[in-house]
């Protein structure tokens, strides 16, 4: 099985403003994968008839799958393979739902030579709406 | 900024960061001095004095310092 090739931005190459993005969408075979690997089986991300009724348009996507996405986006593409992710704070507004396409924003707002660390804006973004924003602070190969 | 201003603020981010309130922060306080003391909470111990403060240290400037007092007077010459 050949893998995806990660880039390598170093510390240096890093300014505020430079961003990268990874767009996707959940399958309903990767919400139930998830439910076993994470043991999470909240009918609300299972149910399609329990998520409706409690207000939703369907089952809501795992947050953790956004932040799987956000952990794709700082492996792969900024920074890349020489890096290693130190923190990530992000709050939830609005759900994702199964097949709808999203999109995670990584954009660079802090640089700190001193410590080798970066810090990210990270937004999800769903149909122009946010679904999701933080940050991730990563340390970085000189 | 005086010493004392720096120091009551250093000693809350001591406090956040290693999650130990009964470190009290001296001049002469080292990493020999605090368990937690390692490579990546020194980074964030870095990290959020440089936010903290509004400041940007060197990786040169910081390896040199050897005890929190040299920290606090690198913070004061830089805010000056």
């Amino acid at each position: 099985m050949s893998m995806p090739e990660a880039k390598n931005i170093l510390l240096s190459e890093l300014a505020e403003g430079l961003q990268a993005s990874v767009d996707f969408s959940v399958t309903a075979q990767e919400m139930l994968e998830f439910a076993t690997l994470s043991g999470d089986f909240n009918p609300l991300h299972i149910d399609d008839a329990f998520a409706r009724d409690r207000g939703f348009k369907g089952v809501v996507v795992y947050g953790a799958l956004l932040v799987a996405k956000i952990s794709q986006l700082i492996g792969m593409q900024l920074p890349g393979r020489n890096s290693v992710w130190a923190s990530v704070s992000l709050d939830f507004r609005k759900p994702l739902y199964v097949g709808q396409p999203a999109q995670v924003v990584g954009v660079v707002n802090m640089v700190s030579d001193s410590t080798g660390m970066a810090e990210l804006m990270i937004t999800v973004r769903a149909a122009n709406k946010v679904l999701a924003k933080g940050t991730a602070q990563v340390i970085v190969g000189r | 900024m005086n010493s004392e201003t720096i120091f009551t603020t250093l000693t809350a981010i001591f406090h956040d960061v290693f999650d130990d309130e009964s470190i009290v922060v001296t001049a002469q306080l080292t990493a020999a001095d605090v368990g937690e003391w390692d490579s990546l909470s020194h980074i964030r111990l870095v990290l959020a004095v440089e936010k903290k403060f509004g400041l940007k240290f060197s990786a040169a400037e910081v390896g040199r310092l050897k005890n929190v007092g040299e920290f606090v007077t690198m913070i004061q010459s830089k805010a000056a």
